[in-house]
């Protein structure tokens, strides 16, 4: 009897497993169906409304121009919706084994520990780049075809063509990937750590909350531009006159980091893990 | 070229904080063999598997499997090695099929056909569609035998296979592992149950709290197992020790129920019951309290210190 497999297993032999678990539980589709339908609910009723919500950025012309809605989502969804949209695989695929007690089961096949962490990390990324790219185009297009794509007012009071105004939205949805992939890697970083679901799930969320509380503080100015929060709101720059993006810049770097320092200490608990359970 | 162990565990050490699981324990089972690890429960047993299949790194001492170690070959040394630690688990959203499609990936994948023939082999061809989170204990055992199996393993690592089935379960587990062993795969079973290693293993290792107690055959066991005890239940339990302390050799302790357990060679036992009714002693019961396997396999891992078993 030849025992010994013709083919080693690769990283997709783990994300293809991981991507077919996903498919088979229900909140994956329902997470990605919620992130198509939510934003054109919330458009309709936004614009059906006679008084639109002048606090708010952008909140005030959503009658004018399509391509206010967008914007004013945007900073609605950084506020706690991008954090969770990621959270939801990103913190439960490395805790959901310990939930199912099938860490045994998967390691002790013939994948390597580190194929399974990268394989398991790409479609937690993956995942939340799916729902985050169905978000933003449901909520782009359904603004635009309710209301139209007429020229947009900045926040220095200038007029924006509709072209450039499309273009300025496009980049201020892309320019929140990198900290919402941040917000990834601290999710499967509190997945592995605590082995617990509901704080994979949860703390993200949480965190996110409480850094933009500090954010909005007086006197953190040195600690601002090292939350996660705070790339989430560089693309306001983009819609001053002059424009600016040198917070887009410092949001990417920063971002980087809070990845490679999550990614790093979820890999090296991982690798060097005793599993009892 | 001379053939490598199936196992070959070498003075192993494993820690966990102020405890120790496993202290200094060598082990070899050579390819064909059925092999039994046999211990009450926290002998170390699970441990100790589980450093074969790498969920744990040993603090000191090296396992090789085939020839192979972590250190040296990584994943690859669990190649031709299937298996199970404690009950198995899947993912209770997947049909067993799917668990199994799955698992398969892992391993660089395998053709239907092959899962097909594992699903028969473990009698579950006919519930592979349904969910796992539907089946009972038992299925999820012999789902775990599958799993082990799709790798056509030569070495099947078996951890309490028979844990938590019903009798059926456990007649139809241990027709399975006495199945596979007959096709000649190499059987590591570790066990808390001495008749279950007794009825499957050609060869044992008994330990108790992390370390080796015996090494040898079931065979040698046997012949080295003391005279089992007897229980005597009489209408003068005073008296009947009384007369046991006049007959050397003989030793008399009490059940857990209260009876009187008398340890000793047939004739010194023939020798009490005589001298009992000699005495006016009533005998109203008597019968051997357990075989003499199970008298050495409790000698050995109960009480303060258990006694030296040569190998």
């Amino acid at each position: 009897m030849n025992h010994t497999p013709t083919r080693r297993p690769g990283i997709a032999a783990v994300m293809s497993f991981e991507t077919r678990k996903l498919l088979a539980q229900k909140r994956t589709p329902i997470t990605l169906v919620v992130a198509a339908v939510i934003p054109i609910i919330i458009a309709i009723v936004m614009n059906g409304q006679a008084r639109p919500p002048k606090d708010t950025l952008f909140g005030r012309f959503i009658h004018d121009s399509g391509w206010s809605m967008p914007l004013l989502l945007l900073g609605f969804a950084g506020q706690w919706l991008l954090p969770l949209l990621t959270s939801i695989v990103a913190g439960d695929i490395f805790a959901s084994e310990d939930q199912h007690g099938s860490w045994k089961t998967i390691l002790t096949r013939s994948t390597s520990r580190t194929q399974l962490f990268v394989g398991k990390t790409f479609v937690a990324l993956g995942f939340a780049l799916v729902a985050y790219v169905i978000l933003a185009t449901s909520t782009i297009v359904a603004s635009v075809v309710l209301i139209g794509h007429q020229p947009l007012v900045g926040l220095n009071g200038q007029v924006i063509a509709s072209h450039d105004a499309a273009r300025l939205v496009i980049e201020s949805w892309a320019s929140v990937a990198a900290p919402l992939l941040g917000f990834t890697c601290l999710a499967i970083a509190l997945s592995v750590l605590t082995r617990n679901v509901a704080v994979g799930i949860a703390a993200p969320v949480a965190l996110g909350l409480v850094m933009q509380l500090v954010g909005a503080l007086g006197g953190v100015e040195l600690i601002r531009p090292l939350l996660l929060t705070t790339p989430l709101e560089a693309w306001h720059g983009l819609f001053a006159d002059p424009a600016f993006s040198g917070p887009l810049v410092v949001g990417l770097v920063v971002s980087a980091v809070w990845c490679i320092v999550s990614i790093t200490i979820a890999f090296v608990v991982f690798r060097r893990r005793d599993y009892l359970g | 070229m001379e053939q490598a162990l199936a196992v070959d565990v070498q003075h192993v050490v494993k820690q966990f904080g102020e405890v120790t699981a496993v202290a200094d324990v060598s082990l070899q089972v050579a390819p064909g063999t059925v092999y039994g690890v046999l211990g009450p429960n926290g002998a170390g047993k699970t441990t100790l598997l589980r450093m074969m299949f790498g969920l744990i790194r040993p603090d000191a001492g090296t396992v090789r499997l085939f020839g192979r170690s972590w250190a040296d070959d990584g994943p690859r040394m669990l190649d031709g090695v299937g298996g199970f630690i404690e009950s198995p688990r899947f993912y209770p959203y997947l049909s067993g099929r799917k668990n199994l499609e799955g698992l398969a990936r892992l391993d660089g994948g395998v053709d239907g056909d092959r899962i097909d023939d594992v699903l028969r082999t473990v009698d579950l061809a006919d519930r592979q569609r349904d969910k796992v989170g539907g089946y009972s204990f038992g299925m999820r055992q012999r789902l775990g035998v599958a799993a082990s199996l799709l790798r056509a393993p030569e070495l099947l690592v078996l951890d309490e296979p028979s844990n938590g089935l019903d009798p059926a379960g456990i007649r139809d587990m241990r027709a399975l592992i006495g199945r596979l062993a007959g096709e000649g795969l190499t059987v590591l079973l570790s066990s808390h149950d001495l008749h279950e290693v007794e009825e499957t293993c050609d060869k044992v290792t008994i330990m108790r709290t992390g370390s080796v107690l015996y090494h040898g055959s079931i065979a040698e066991l046997r012949e080295r197992a003391p005279s089992s005890g007897h229980r005597f239940v009489t209408s003068d339990d005073d008296r009947a020790r009384e007369v046991a302390a006049t007959l050397p050799g003989l030793r008399i302790a009490r059940s857990e129920e209260g009876d009187l357990l008398a340890y000793g060679r047939q004739d010194e036992i023939d020798a009490y019951v005589a001298a009992l009714v000699a005495a006016g002693v009533h005998l109203r019961s008597l019968e051997p309290d357990r075989a003499p396997l199970e008298t050495l396999f409790f000698l050995l891992t109960e009480g303060d210190a258990a006694p030296e078993v040569p190998a």
